[in-house]
């Protein structure tokens, strides 16, 4: 047997049918390393390929996402195994067939890829959440005063159509504050984000719950309660800002403080999208919105990225003055972010053009790299100021 | 559009498919082998079951030869760089492969299982990870005057000059 080394290689007996039923994935090595270790393990992962006819094809693991590629071969491959077909139950290894199952002339490449949720906002427009639509009416009326109703858009639909994988999908939920009522997904509006904070705040205080370990049925009940707040909506809410955990059969919230602040700020803060506030006034505000308890806690650093400043000169001394600038409503393009920033200012120090730029670039070598790009750094007796490479519109 | 890929490898939790002969499993798994070819392999009508040639391994040296027809070509075991996932598309008429053998039981047995398994048509299953491939990639050299193995094989043109 040994000697005799010799096969009879053949085309499989459904050969006709099966041909276009083989595909080769080429594996990078830690997708690798996720099948091989359900070979021996319980957690058998899932991979989705997801796409519409007019986008590239991903392929999703639980929590990565790659671009697919398809990638011609001069060379053609052939899978061989046994024949299915061939009905040999024992003595496997006397069999001197082997078949030819498929044969191939492409293999799928695989590339990391950022997550494609830009599609969200779009699907989302006009399925804001606020207080106004607290009885969550599903019904809206016609031209004619008919009701018809709202056609629904689904946590399920938001997987099937965004080509992202699950993980990233509900981090991009989340970080878009998008609540799930009733498997419907409905971002909140900001305005009444910033409500349900303040009045997390207040009835922690009333209440005297320590923020680090809130039970939250207690803090559930108030907001309803006191506030209408509905009991779905205050725990994803407080889930966004925090951590909810069980202790001693008891829910627990633990609030991220500083997370809270923030929003509480962002939300005075977008009210001066056009007419700048005074930054005395503003961190005024600010203090008194998040109460005594949490006052230390505001800070100008915890919104970075998101105001500019700039002084009112008619007055003397001159007064700072804060203007909402959010650099989540920047173009996600280099090209296009640095146009707009210089459209906006055609000077910036660099400590002031840096919050801008962190949610374009991974690290500070990549973000160095594109200011060396885009921009041009004069130094003078202030210090380095960047300004446009190109006059673009000059 | 979603498509799942599932992985069903062979493992302590799934039967074992046919294993390949044990000359063979070494250039591939235990069920399946890549084999490339330069060019490709063209048959006339149809090709289910048809011999295309005699695959040895030499016990010494475990070089792989494939001889088609009058052409003997050489190959040679290639480890790859990066490993690859051998995709088969799940359909339910061909999910006997799962099960290896085919008989009338099975039928029946399928025929009542059928359902499910429409809704799962757009699905595809990871069968193998594959680490090395056999590569044939040299000219085919002529073998004259060698009895071949298949009796009628059609006399190569290349080889036919004197």
């Amino acid at each position: 047997m040994s000697q005799a080394a010799e096969f009879d290689l053949r085309f499989s007996s459904a050969s006709q049918a099966e041909t276009g039923s083989f595909k080769l994935l080429e594996l990078p090595p830690e997708l690798c390393k996720l099948i091989e270790a359900s070979v021996d393990g319980t957690n058998c992962p899932s991979f989705t390929i997801k796409g519409a006819p007019d986008e590239d094809a991903v392929l999703c693991t639980t929590d990565k996402t790659y671009t697919v590629r398809s990638v011609v071969l001069s060379n053609s491959v052939c899978v061989v195994t046994r024949d299915p077909a061939d009905d040999v139950a024992e003595g496997d290894e006397e069999m001197k067939d082997v078949a030819i199952r498929d044969q191939l002339s492409e293999i799928i490449e695989l590339i990391p890829s950022v997550p494609r949720l830009h599609k969200l906002s779009a699907l989302l427009r006009g399925r804001e959440y606020d207080e106004g639509h607290e009885d969550d009416e599903e019904m809206s009326e016609d031209e004619n005063g008919v009701p018809i109703k709202r056609r629904r858009f689904t946590y399920e639909d938001a997987r099937a159509m965004i080509q992202a994988s699950d993980g990233e999908l509900d981090r991009g939920l989340r970080d878009r504050r998008v609540l799930i009522l009733k498997g419907e997904l409905r971002p909140i509006a900001p305005s009444h984000l910033t409500a349900i904070l303040e009045l997390i705040l207040t009835s922690l205080v009333s209440d005297s719950l320590s923020y680090s370990s809130a039970p939250v049925s207690t803090l559930l009940s108030a907001l309803e309660g006191e506030h209408d707040i509905r009991r779905d909506v205050a725990r994803q809410v407080m889930a966004w800002f925090g951590s909810i955990s069980k202790q001693d059969g008891a829910e627990i919230w633990e609030m991220d403080a500083d997370a809270v602040v923030r929003e509480v700020g962002l939300g005075i803060l977008r009210a001066h999208r056009d007419d700048p506030v005074i930054e005395k006034e503003f961190l005024a505000q600010w203090r008194k919105a998040v109460g005594d308890t949490f006052e230390e806690r505001v800070s100008l650093t915890l919104l970075s990225g998101n105001y500019l400043t700039s002084s009112d000169t008619l007055s003397d001394p001159p007064i700072p003055l804060f203007t909402y600038f959010p650099s989540a409503a920047l173009p996600v393009e280099p090209g296009a972010r640095f146009a707009e920033l210089f459209l906006t200012r055609p000077r910036w120090k660099a400590d002031e053009i840096v919050p801008f730029l962190s949610d374009i670039a991974v690290d500070s070598k990549e973000r160095d790299k594109l200011l060396l790009k885009h921009a041009r750094a004069i130094t003078d007796s202030e210090g380095i100021w960047y300004t446009a490479r190109a006059k673009y519109n000059a | 559009m979603l498509i799942s890929v599932n992985i069903s490898l062979p493992g302590p939790s799934t039967p074992s498919r046919r294993a390949l002969p044990p000359q063979l499993v070494q250039f591939g798994t235990d069920e399946l082998v890549l084999i490339e070819l330069q060019g490709a392999l063209e048959v006339e009508g149809n090709k289910d079951g048809q011999l295309v040639g005699k695959l040895r391994v030499d016990p010494a040296t475990k070089k792989p030869t494939l001889l088609i027809g009058h052409h003997l070509l050489e190959g040679k075991l290639v480890n790859l760089s990066k490993p690859l996932a051998v995709m088969h598309r799940y359909d339910h008429t061909t999910s006997s492969d799962a099960h290896g053998a085919e008989d009338d039981a099975m039928n029946l047995d399928r025929e009542g299982s059928q359902r499910p398994a429409e809704n799962d048509a757009r699905r595809w299953d990871i069968v193998a990870v594959v680490k090395r491939k056999m590569v044939f990639s040299r000219r085919p050299m002529p073998i004259v005057g060698r009895p071949s193995g298949s009796a009628g094989a059609p006399l190569s043109r290349i080889g036919s000059k004197p």
